[in-house]
């Protein structure tokens, strides 16, 4: 037997060991990945596609879904901005404590997101650090401001990761290049450097966009989770579950699910395109 | 202000100096180009040159010293300002625009009407010859044809100087000898001032109308192809510049002496005290082999000699040769095929060797090679 598989291993053309390993690989993501993805959608039609489409167009569900999406934008628009101008500034000058800002930038990754939500609440809440110094009207917490300002917490460091390592590795001629021709740092910047990282800008953005949307730690802390006013979609499938509505849960859940899906695979099948010279 | 009159150079760099940190790069660099004139600035890596050229374009700025354009002097100008034509090694062409687009960007920075740069961005296309590319990127063309959009580029908004750094480095030997002949014919019809820096000798003795010979961030030499070659001023430029045999020797009574070796110098220009150290450099064409008194020719007699190697490397025979004199020096002489065929030598062969051209240079073994400049 044992004489058998070592020789098959080696025929040519045969590999036994192709197909096994991508069957294990397959076997191995069943229960953790795939099962689990499987049965938000084998539950959520379970009670069929009018119970479904009824539990989706909740108000309560609508507003949660368009606040994660309106959160999540301004989310990654400040993100982008701030991704690029670090990703500038650090790529293109040396400077004592460079190295320790880009830990800094980092951080946040690491963090535990409950933790991000209950520092942010520690320093804007009522009794924060600088909170209880602000105007009632000013007071963003517990609003879809502080929604915002989780979600730039949570996922600062996303779109600069991805922009860094394109910036850093660029062929500085090109901008020397521009430079000769007679163009300003900003019109370097907008015409040659901006080109060259925008297959980074729009990947970093998608990424920071999944990750607001999907936030949970930070957001249920300095939201408030007040229903139609400060509850996110993944909020609301948390209340809906602990309320014991599991098909309202689930009907969300599909949507968020999907959403993701279709953002990894622009991602993934988009590279060559965003990438192309 | 009134402007200076003196308008006779198109660039001039005067007494240029740079260091990095504690290293200096470039020690009081002074050279002129003329309107139209092509001047190569040779030297090995770590000469200095490529600092000489970010400096001029305004990439880098010079310690000490001036750059000036048609006597204006454009030292404390921006980069953007000074209206250069950098061609990169690397091209630099802008990957995400077309061939067009990167032609006519100078163009568009500069605000020009959309008509006038399409009849530039035209002409330019024509000119180097890239009419069935103009929509192309970058990445869809060859390294020659990248480059003649670099040149293109470069020339759309007319520069003072195009500057070219290295520009058939990162292109194939074969490729390269015809491109440089493209450029230089594409420059002289243009009568662009342009300044090229390399390490490649040949390419130097091709492109330049004058050549800068540099080393250790000094130019140790500048003139023209010929001068450069047939009158070395350093033993860098003599060995760095083509090939070069060295005897060292003293001066007495007006010959180099050498042990058993004596040459006569000719009575003008030599500067040399009785006695001083000198060498005796001489390019390894410049040496005759002849069977022992077999001599007709007016050169100088050297030495007896055995020769020790012969091989042959394509148009010419190269030999190496043991000088018959107390400390056995050993010299390189070549042989085109003509003297080859008529006066055949073997290894072993017992001949005369004699030279027909040589330069004398002081001997200044610690001193620095610019300090050693004949006058």
């Amino acid at each position: 037997m044992s004489a058998n598989l070592s020789n098959l291993r080696h025929t040519r053309g045969f590999d036994l060991v192709k197909p096994l390993s991508v069957t294990a690989l397959l076997v191995m993501m069943l229960p953790l990945i795939l099962l689990p993805l499987a049965s938000i959608f084998i539950f959520g039609m379970s009670a069929g596609l009018d119970k479904f489409w009824a539990s989706l167009t909740a108000p309560d569900a609508v507003f949660a879904l368009q606040l994660s999406l309106v959160t999540s934008f301004w989310a990654t628009v400040f993100n982008i901005l701030f991704g690029l101008f670090a990703a500038y500034v650090l790529a293109r000058y040396q400077f004592w404590g460079r190295n320790a800002i880009i830990v800094l930038i980092s951080i946040p990754t690491a963090i535990p997101t409950a933790v991000a939500g209950f520092a942010l609440l520690l320093l804007w809440g009522p009794y924060g650090l600088l909170g209880q110094y602000l105007p009632d009207e000013y007071r963003i917490m517990f609003t879809p401001y502080a929604i915002i300002l989780a979600n730039i917490f949570v996922t600062f460091p996303l779109a600069f990761g991805v922009i860094m390592p394109v910036l850093e590795t660029m062929d500085r001629s090109l901008e020397e290049a521009s430079a000769t021709i007679g163009a300003s740092r900003w019109q370097t910047f907008w015409h040659v450097t901006l080109p060259a990282l925008r297959g980074a800008i729009v990947g970093g953005a998608l990424l920071t966009f999944a990750r607001s949307v999907g936030e949970f730690g930070s957001t249920i802390l300095v939201s408030g989770n007040l229903s139609g006013r400060t509850q996110t979609a993944p909020l609301y499938i948390f209340a809906k579950f602990n309320e014991g509505q599991v098909e309202a849960a689930n009907a969300v859940a599909v949507v968020l699910a999907v959403f993701s899906f279709v953002i990894f695979s622009i991602l993934f099948f988009a590279r060559d395109w965003l990438e192309a010279d | 202000m009134p402007q200076t009159e003196n308008i006779g150079s198109a660039v001039e760099v005067r007494n240029v100096s740079k260091s990095f940190g504690e290293t200096p790069v470039l020690r009081d660099i002074n050279f002129a180009v003329d309107e139209g004139e092509i001047v190569v600035l040779l030297g090995a890596s770590g000469s200095g040159k490529t600092t000489i050229l970010r400096i001029i374009s305004g990439l880098e700025s010079q310690d000490e010293g001036t750059v000036e354009f048609a006597g204006r002097d454009v030292s404390q100008l921006p980069a953007r300002l000074r209206s250069t034509g950098v061609i990169f090694q690397s091209y630099a062409l802008f990957p995400k625009m077309t061939v067009e687009r990167n032609i006519g960007y100078g163009l568009r920075l500069r605000g020009r009407p959309k008509n006038e740069i399409d009849q530039r961005v035209n002409e330019l296309i024509e000119l180097v010859h890239l009419d069935e590319h103009r929509t192309k990127r970058p990445s869809q063309l060859s390294g020659g044809q990248q480059q003649r959009v670099a040149i293109a580029r470069a020339l759309a908004y007319e520069p003072e100087v195009l500057l070219f750094d290295e520009p058939f480095g990162a292109l194939d030997a074969q490729i390269r000898t015809r491109l440089r002949r493209e450029i230089r014919s594409l420059l002289k019809e243009i009568n662009v001032p342009s300044i090229f820096i390399t390490h490649d000798q040949e390419e130097a003795l091709e492109l330049g109308d004058r050549i800068a010979v540099l080393n250790g961030g000094r130019i140790e030499q500048i003139g023209t192809p010929y001068e450069v070659y047939m009158y070395p001023q350093t033993e860098f430029v003599a060995t760095f510049l083509g090939a070069a045999n060295i005897l060292v020797g003293t001066f007495e009574n007006g010959s180099f002496r050498s042990g058993e070796i004596k040459v006569e110098l000719a009575s003008t220009g030599h500067r040399f005290r009785e006695g001083q150290s000198i060498k005796l450099v001489f390019r390894p064409e410049d040496v005759f082999l002849r069977k022992p008194d077999n001599l007709v020719q007016n050169y100088q007699n050297l030495a007896d000699a055995v020769v020790e190697e012969v091989s042959f490397v394509g148009a010419f025979e190269r030999l190496q040769v043991r000088l018959q004199t107390h400390d056995r020096q050993s010299i390189i002489v070549t042989r085109p095929k003509t003297e080859t065929s008529v006066n055949p030598l073997a290894q072993g062969d017992r001949v005369s060797t004699g030279i027909v051209r040589f330069r004398i240079l002081p001997n200044f073994p610690l001193g620095s090679e610019t300090a050693a400049k004949i006058v």
